[in-house]
């Protein structure tokens, strides 16, 4: 009897436990990232990852977090590339969960967005985007920048952070 | 266990319970009259306003939406030099220093470009695009200086200087309008009036970083910024010094034009960076591999 109480308060503590934790979700906010196998810039990648995409938080380590995508990846990303949903936390203490999605759904692909760029270029028709695309669309490999690391005697690879 | 200690274990679990459904289901409003679009878009307003109100709520693609017309803007001004060796070796610089930032990554990824002119400056764009220009570059010695002043103006993006330039007025009125509508587009009225308001937030940073400069705090924090991810990149923040001390005295930045269009003077931020230079446990050293690629690079912009 007394054992089957203690799995009662047990199981009811696990139960809560389990909800809170399985609130702890982290947001894509950057236009893509690498899902990485390890805590390191240069670490192999395991999928990539997209604005918005959703993530579960499994832990922490200095500004890398371990997470799980829906598709039931597991690996790291930056903190500067995933984040807890801002508006969603910022409105539970002004609003109530049904204005945060209504919310939610009113920002999604709005504010100053490509639409609002477009709408900007067309008024100002004299505004080149030329070089800005030209300058978007320049990229390094990561290897190319691992290797400058390394002949250049700057450290650990990715940095002290 | 007594029968009297059931009722506790009882309200324990009912309590327990009742704090997981409390966080689901307590707050939840049921909703008005359907079909009261007004009201909606009201209270969709209303529920903006509460949650955006400063700068630090823009969201990372609006700051690269924001920092892509900055820099159309900036490229208006400056021709740009096109040599791609030059601009490789920029950007797998620049890359190196950003990942000992705090913001290693950004919407659409740091990138760099050099201005075909002979005035010395170097300007940001939020959203992690930076501009040096090819008089900035003839006054480097090395590599080091170089990384040093790139970690400035990526100092000035991770602390979201030029954001903060746009007027309180002006983003307030921006959350509003982003906000007002609730419909999945913008009907022509709301788009021209949101057109007209993102015009003028860069205009606002436009004339923060290319006419007036930042203010003295500003500065102050980006070399900073600078002597901190500089030395954990592995360069020797002695760089910003050299080139500090380049520009002492010189005319454009005694004129206030260019990289000094700013309050501080070279002098004043010689002695805040030496000082922030001085509070590192340890600051890495030259090394002449570095020096030797610079050279190389350089070569390729002349």
């Amino acid at each position: 009897m007394i054992r089957s109480r203690g799995s009662v308060l047990a199981a009811s503590a696990f139960i809560l436990a389990g909800l809170l934790l399985a609130a702890e979700a982290i947001v894509v906010k950057v236009q893509t990232t690498p899902l990485r196998r390890a805590p390191e810039f240069f670490a192999p990648e395991v999928a990539k990852l997209k604005a918005g995409d959703r993530l579960e938080l499994l832990a922490v380590q200095g500004a890398w977090r371990q997470v799980k995508t829906a598709a039931g990846l597991t690996g790291w990303v930056h903190s500067s590339a995933a984040d807890v949903a801002k508006f969603n936390l910022l409105a539970m203490s002004g609003g109530t969960k049904t204005e945060t999605s209504a919310k939610e759904a009113a920002l999604a692909g709005k504010g100053f967005s490509r639409e609002i760029e477009q709408s900007y270029r067309a008024k100002n028709p004299g505004v080149s985007y030329a070089w800005v695309d030209k300058m978007i669309a320049l990229g390094v490999p990561p290897g190319q920048v691992e290797d400058f690391i390394a002949k250049g005697k700057l450290g650990e690879a990715g940095g002290a952070r | 266990m007594t029968a009297r200690r059931r009722p506790a274990l009882f309200i324990l679990t009912a309590v327990a319970v009742g704090l997981v459904v409390g966080q689901g289901c307590g707050q939840i409003r049921l909703p008005g009259k359907i079909g009261d679009a007004a009201q909606k878009a009201k209270d969709a307003s209303k529920i903006v306003k509460v949650v955006r109100s400063g700068f630090g709520d823009i969201t990372e693609e609006e700051e690269y939406y924001i920092g892509r017309s900055v820099a159309a803007l900036i490229l208006s001004r400056y021709a740009v030099l096109d040599r791609p060796p030059l601009t490789q070796y920029l950007n797998t610089l620049g890359q190196a220093v950003v990942l000992a930032s705090d913001r290693p990554e950004i919407y659409a990824g740091w990138h760099f470009l050099v201005l075909d002119t002979d005035e010395v400056n170097a300007l940001a764009a939020p959203g992690g695009l930076i501009f040096v220009t090819k008089g900035l570059l003839s006054l480097c010695p090395d590599e080091d200086t170089l990384a040093m002043i790139l970690a400035h103006e990526i100092g000035h993006i991770t602390a979201k200087h030029g954001l903060q330039a746009i007027k309180k007025s002006r983003l307030t009125e921006a959350f509003t309008a982003l906000g007002a509508q609730a419909a999945e587009a913008y009907g022509p009225a709301e788009l021209a009036q949101i057109t007209s308001i993102f015009e003028g937030v860069l205009s606002d940073i436009v004339e923060k970083l290319v006419v007036n400069g930042y203010d003295r705090k500003s500065e102050h924090e980006a070399d900073s910024l600078a002597v901190k991810i500089g030395a954990a990149r592995g360069y020797d923040p002695n760089g910003l010094l050299r080139f500090l001390r380049t520009m002492v005295g010189d005319a454009s930045a005694v004129s206030g034009k260019g990289w000094f269009k700013t309050h501080p003077t070279p002098e004043q931020r010689l002695e805040k960076t030496k000082a922030e230079i001085g509070r590192l446990k340890t600051a890495p050293a030259l090394e002449d591999v570095r020096t030797q690629r610079f050279q190389l690079a350089m070569a390729h912009g002349r």
